[in-house]
């Protein structure tokens, strides 16, 4: 009878250990148009709506405990906090003495100054985040019936937040920037100097600027922003010019330059974000160009007087 | 230990309701800068109070769910759960420890044991991340913060499976040891 209760426990314990081996192997060998992820995109899609359902539920619950974290919190800043205020005060005195300085400033910051609105932004809610360190990932509220699709930018109010990973119908699940799985073609703002902004290896919560040409004068607080990319066909999937981070220091040189970038956007406290559903890199505007790049399409287009299907269902897939 | 159908169902129900309230909630609110991670706990405990068998299970069920709902490379969370599962599970079959604070302890090392498992099956698969002083404290952190909670957590999940186990004959004895062998009613 012993026996028999050790030989069950050890089987179950080598089925359940084999079958996790299976997975993995299966998993990570497979494209990302497998069974598996097919199975967890099928998940997604069941599990988006009680998500979002039990996240309106729960969010007295989360505000409540978001209290508690921020007073305490808070209490500890106090004292810093009066000394950057009594700072800021002085600097909005010298601000508001060069106005021209000053709305130049708000043309580079102002996300609306980038044309947005051409990218087709939809306004989604995070509405569950990834628990552990070797995943930045959020999902948020809409997905494929609301335009979104893989790979579509992600941003907030401060600036550059992730991109797309997985659309289901009715939600999404997106890589932060500082998810090792994303890589952001960057350049430091007001010069040509490009690179490739990435997480910093062994530190989740900050960025590193790479590739930047050798001998690049960077400054501390200098801002780094996407660099998007113009020339047909490789379209990047990021506009230009949203803001991605600041330079916090200066990394190796060895050949090109890195910098240490620290995020403007708070990555712990995602609340509303917009993704961005029709840049150039985007599956909408690549369809549309493919359309309009089909012999006979003018001419018909010119005749009919209508859009075609395509642009249609591209226009309606922008939300 | 036998797994009786009203036990199944609140291992179930309570492995649905830890995921998706870690993944809605526990998630975001972040202490000392980390995230707590209750799924491990919920493993430890599942095993610590049925067993080596039911916590293997319960362990690779809820790897798997997260797994599914935070779209990770599937069997990753399952393989680590599953050991640790076992892991209580076999601690409570040879040892069966009734200190108070042995769910503290079981909890502080389950959550280091799936934060460690986690991380060494990370690098084996190619994730580009060498240790460095920073990523180490977000994990001696997490342990922390994970033993911060692990008694009440211990108390919700014995409490939720209690009434489904089965009287546990040593259990008895215990009672029977610290009341001199006779409830104070049949001795009057």
């Amino acid at each position: 009878m012993y026996d028999k209760t050790v030989r069950r426990r050890r089987a179950v314990l080598a089925l359940l250990v084999v079958l996790s081996l299976i997975l993995l192997t299966a998993y990570f060998g497979e494209s990302s148009d497998g069974r598996l992820h097919s199975v967890q995109r099928g998940f997604l899609t069941v599990v988006s709506p009680i998500q979002e359902g039990a996240n309106k539920v729960l969010k007295p619950v989360r505000d409540l405990f978001s209290w508690f974290g921020d007073t305490l919190h808070a209490k500890s800043q106090l004292a810093e906090v009066r000394k950057q205020n009594d700072k800021l005060l002085k600097e909005v005195i010298a601000d508001r003495a060069d106005e021209h300085g000053y709305h130049e400033l708000l043309a580079l910051y102002h996300l609306d100054q980038l044309n947005l609105n051409s990218y087709r932004p939809v306004t989604a809610t995070a509405v569950g985040k990834s628990p552990n360190l070797w995943y930045s990932t959020i999902w948020i509220d809409k997905g494929t019936s609301s335009g979104v699709r893989k790979n579509d930018p992600v941003i907030n109010e401060e600036g550059l937040v992730g991109k797309v990973a997985l659309a289901a119908p009715d939600g999404a699940v997106v890589d932060l920037i500082t998810d090792s799985e994303v890589g952001v073609s960057a350049r430091i703002n007001g010069t040509n100097a490009t690179g490739m902004v990435q997480p910093k290896v062994g530190e989740p919560n900050d960025l590193v600027l790479q590739y930047l040409p050798g001998g690049t004068v960077v400054n501390r607080g200098e801002d780094i922003v996407t660099s998007g990319t113009v020339e047909p066909p490789d379209y990047s999937l990021f506009p230009p010019g949203i803001p991605i981070g600041q330079v916090s220091s200066e990394g190796e040189e060895s050949g090109f330059k890195s910098v240490n970038v620290h995020p403007l956007a708070d990555l712990h406290n995602l609340n509303v974000v917009q993704v961005l559903t029709y840049t150039q890199g985007s599956k909408a505007a690549q369809l549309v160009s493919l359309q309009a790049s089909l012999p006979g399409f003018a001419q018909s287009n010119a005749g009919s007087g209508e859009g075609s299907p395509l642009t249609s269902a591209s226009t309606s897939a922008g939300g | 230990m036998t797994l009786s159908g009203s036990l199944l169902t609140r291992i179930a129900v309570l492995v649905v309701v830890v995921v998706f309230f870690q993944i809605g909630v526990v998630s975001e609110v972040p202490v000392f800068g980390v995230a707590i991670d209750l799924s491990p706990l919920l493993v430890a405990f599942v095993g610590l109070l049925c067993g080596s068998t039911i916590g293997a299970v319960t362990g690779f069920a809820v790897g798997l769910l997260v797994d599914l709902a935070l779209v990770q490379t599937l069997g990753l969370t399952s393989l680590v759960f599953t050991l640790v599962g076992f892991w209580c599970g076999r601690l409570r079959e040879l040892r069966d420890p009734q200190a108070t604070l042995t769910p503290l302890l079981v909890g502080a090392v389950a959550s280091a044991a799936a934060t460690v498992g986690y991380s060494l099956v990370e690098f084996l698969l190619g994730v580009d991340a060498p240790v460095s002083l920073e990523l180490l404290r977000q994990i001696v952190l997490g342990v922390l913060v994970n033993t911060i909670v692990a008694l009440p957590m211990w108390l919700v999940v014995r409490r939720s499976l209690e009434p489904g186990l089965p009287d546990d004959p040593r259990r008895r004895r215990r009672r029977a040891y610290t009341t001199g062998g006779l409830s104070p009613l049949s001795r009057a």
